[in-house]
C-alpha cells in the first residue's frame, strides 16, 4: 500500500507535467492544424530560463516562473509570427512546416548548449529550508508537491480562461471556424499568436517545474515533450479535457510499470498504449475526430 | 404603400419602352422617388470594385448601392463573381482596385474582424458556425465586439462584466426566440438541421447590430416550407430597421422579397433595377438562358 500510494503521487505529478505539455500541443493543434515539435524544446528553454533567473539573476522563484511565462509566451508567438505563419502564408503543404519545427527543434538545443553546456545543470531547490513533504504518509520532493498543484492550478485557469473570457472564447471561435470568427469581429491572426505563445508558456512553465527534480539538459524537453504529445492522442488530439486526462494517464502508467515492473520497460508500455489507441480508438479518450473528412 | 405605388409608377414607365437600358432606367426613377432616396440613404456602396485572381477577373468594376432599410439583391449565374464581390466586402479578399464604402468610411482592405467591427455582418455560402459551441454561445460570440468587457474584468469577474453578461445572454436568448431556435440553446449548433443552421448564422449577424447584414446564398438547401419562412423572416428583419444585401439563387424568393437587384454576367454588372425592370429586362434574360445551368 505504502508502494503503491508513493508510486501514485510520483504519477500524478509527472502526468500532470505530461498534461500540461498535451495541453499546448492540442492547442497548437486546434488553432493552426498543425503539430509543432518545437513543443517539447519549450520545456527546455523554460527550464534554462528559469535557472537564468532564478540562479543566476538571483531572483525569488515565483518572479522567476511569472518572466519565464513572458519569453516563452513571446518565443511561441514570434515563431507563429516569423515561421508558421510565413510558411502558411506561401501554401506549403503541412509536413514542411512540422520539418521547419524540427529545424527550430535543434537549433534551439544547440543553442541552449552553447550557452550553458552539455553537462547537467542543477536547477536550486525551491524550498531549500524544506526539501521533502510528507503527504498522506507519502514522503516525496516538496518541489514534486509544488509541481502537481502548480500545474493543477493552470489547468483550471486554463479552463476557465477560454471557456470564460471573452479572448479565450474568441480563440475557441478562431481556432474552431476562421471564416466565422472573422465575421463576427474577432481578429484571428492575434488569436492564433496567443494560442502559440500560450503552449509556448504553459511548456516553459512545465520545464520550470520539472527542472528540480530532474535537473536541466538540452533534450529534457525533446524527450518528454513526445510523451505529452503521445499524452494529448490518448486523450483526443485537439481536446484540452483530453490532453489533461491523457497527460496524466500516461504518467501514471508509466510510473507504476517502473514501480512493479521495471523502469527499463515504462516507454515501451507507454509508447504501446499510444499504439493501441491509435489502432483501435483513434479519437482518444475525449473522442475528438481524428479521422479526416474525405 | 408608397412603395407600391413607386413600383406602378415604374412599371407604367417600362411599359412604354421595355428596351430601356437598366440603369437608364433606375437613374429615371430614381429621379422620381427624391423622398424615397431621403428615407433611404446610401449606406454600403462600391465604386469600380475590381479583384483579379492572377490574369482571371473575377469581378469587373462592379458599383452598387446599398439602401438603409431595403433588401438589394445580387444575381447573376453562377462564377458571375458574386459571392467574390461578397469577400471583397467583408474582407476575405482585397479589390485589386475600386472602393468599398460604409457611410462614407472606406472599408477597401481592411481585415474581416475590422470591417464587422464597422458594421457589417455576414453568412456564408457554406455554413461557417462555431459547430462545437453551442447555440447560445454562437449569438453571444455574436455580440463579442459589442461588449466592453476585457480581460482583466473577465479574470475579476467584476459586477458590472456579471450585468453584461447577463444581459447579452437575455438578447441572445430573445434572438433565438426570433427564429425559433430559443428551444436548442444549450444544443451544440453542429447538431442542427442544415435549414436551423442557416437561421442561426443569420441571427449570430444580426446579434451584432449591423449597419448591412450580407446574406449569401440564405436559401440554398432548404425546402419550399423553410423558403416560405425565411421569406417572411426576412421581411421582418427588415421592419426591425436593418439592411440587407442578399446573393440568391432562387428567383421566387430575390424578386418578392428584393427593392432593387444588381445582374452581374462575368464578373461585370449587366442590369440593376426593381424586380420588375430585371424581370421584363431582355439583355438578363438572354445572360440567363444562355447561363450554363441557371435559368430565371
Amino acid at each position: 500500500m505504502a508502494v503503491f500510494k508513493i508510486l501514485l503521487i510520483n504519477g500524478l505529478v509527472i502526468g500532470a507535467i505530461y498534461g500540461l505539455i498535451a495541453l499546448g500541443y492540442s492547442l497548437v493543434y486546434r488553432a493552426s492544424g498543425l503539430m509543432s515539435f518545437v513543443q517539447g524544446d519549450m520545456v527546455t528553454i523554460g527550464a534554462y530560463l528559469g535557472i537564468t533567473f532564478y540562479r543566476v539573476l538571483g531572483l525569488p522563484f515565483a518572479i522567476s516562473f511569472v518572466l519565464t511565462f513572458a519569453c516563452a509566451f513571446g518565443f511561441g508567438m514570434l515563431l507563429e509570427r516569423g515561421v508558421i505563419r510565413v510558411l502558411l502564408s506561401r501554401n506549403v503543404i503541412p509536413i514542411y512546416i512540422v520539418l521547419a519545427t524540427i529545424a527550430i527543434q535543434y537549433i534551439i538545443q544547440n543553442t541552449a548548449q552553447a550557452f550553458y553546456g552539455s553537462v547537467t545543470q542543477r536547477f536550486p531547490s525551491v524550498f531549500p529550508n524544506k526539501t521533502t513533504l510528507t503527504v498522506l504518509g507519502v514522503t516525496a520532493q516538496t518541489e514534486a508537491y509544488l509541481a502537481l498543484v502548480v500545474s493543477i492550478i493552470l489547468m483550471i485557469l486554463l479552463h476557465f480562461f477560454m471557456t470564460k473570457t471573452k479572448f479565450g472564447t474568441a480563440m475557441r471561435g478562431s481556432a474552431m471556424d476562421a471564416m466565422a470568427a472573422e465575421s463576427v469581429g474577432i481578429n484571428t491572426s492575434l488569436s492564433t499568436g496567443v494560442t502559440w505563445g500560450l503552449s509556448a508558456g504553459i511548456a516553459s512553465l512545465a520545464g520550470m517545474l520539472l527542472g528540480p527534480m530532474y535537473g536541466v539538459y538540452t533534450t529534457l524537453g525533446a524527450t518528454i515533450g513526445r510523451k505529452g504529445f503521445a499524452g494529448a492522442v490518448v486523450g483526443g488530439y485537439g481536446n484540452m479535457y483530453g490532453a489533461m486526462v491523457g497527460g496524466l494517464l500516461l504518467g501514471l502508467v508509466e510510473t507504476f510499470v517502473s514501480g512493479y515492473w521495471s523502469g527499463t520497460y515504462k516507454n515501451m508500455v507507454a509508447y504501446i498504449i499510444l499504439l493501441l489507441f491509435l489502432l483501435v480508438k483513434p479519437t482518444g479518450i475525449f473522442n475528438e475526430s481524428a479521422i479526416q473528412d474525405v | 404603400m408608397a412603395e407600391n405605388i413607386s413600383k406602378a409608377e415604374m412599371n407604367a414607365e417600362l411599359e412604354t419602352d421595355k428596351a430601356i437600358a437598366a440603369e437608364a432606367a433606375a437613374q429615371a426613377a430614381g429621379g422620381h422617388n427624391v423622398d424615397d432616396e431621403k428615407k433611404h440613404p446610401v449606406v454600403l456602396e462600391t465604386h469600380g470594385v475590381t479583384i483579379q485572381f492572377g490574369g482571371l477577373t473575377a469581378v469587373d468594376h462592379a458599383s452598387i448601392k446599398v439602401r438603409k432599410g431595403r433588401i438589394t439583391a445580387l444575381i447573376g449565374p453562377n462564377g458571375a463573381g458574386k459571392t467574390t464581390l461578397f469577400n471583397a466586402v467583408s474582407g476575405v479578399y482585397i479589390p485589386t482596385s475600386g472602393e468599398v464604402l460604409l457611410n462614407g468610411e472606406h472599408l477597401e482592405g481592411k481585415r474581416g474582424f475590422q470591417i464587422n467591427e464597422a458594421g457589417i455582418s455576414r453568412t456564408y455560402q457554406v455554413i461557417n458556425l462555431f459547430r462545437s459551441m453551442t447555440v447560445l454561445e454562437n449569438v453571444m460570440v455574436g455580440m463579442h465586439t459589442r461588449l466592453k468587457s476585457n480581460f482583466f474584468s473577465d479574470l475579476f469577474n467584476t459586477k458590472k462584466r456579471r450585468e453584461e453578461d447577463a444581459e447579452a445572454r437575455e438578447k441572445a436568448h430573445e434572438w433565438l426566440k426570433f427564429v425559433g431556435l430559443d428551444e436548442f440553446a444549450n444544443a451544440p449548433a453542429g447538431s442542427l438541421s442544415y435549414g436551423k443552421q442557416r437561421l442561426l448564422e443569420i441571427v449570430r449577424g444580426l446579434a451584432s447590430d449591423p449597419q448591412v447584414i450580407l446574406l449569401d446564398e440564405p436559401a440554398a438547401g432548404m425546402n419550399s416550407t423553410e423558403k416560405l419562412e425565411l421569406d417572411a423572416l426576412l421581411k421582418q428583419i427588415l421592419n426591425m430597421g436593418y439592411t440587407i444585401l442578399i446573393v440568391e439563387h432562387d428567383m421566387k424568393l430575390i424578386m418578392n422579397i428584393s427593392d432593387y437587384i444588381y445582374v452581374l454576367y462575368h464578373g461585370a454588372l449587366l442590369a440593376e433595377g426593381t424586380p420588375e425592370e430585371i424581370q421584363a429586362n431582355p439583355d438578363v434574360i438572354a445572360a440567363y438562358l444562355g447561363g450554363e445551368d441557371d435559368v430565371i
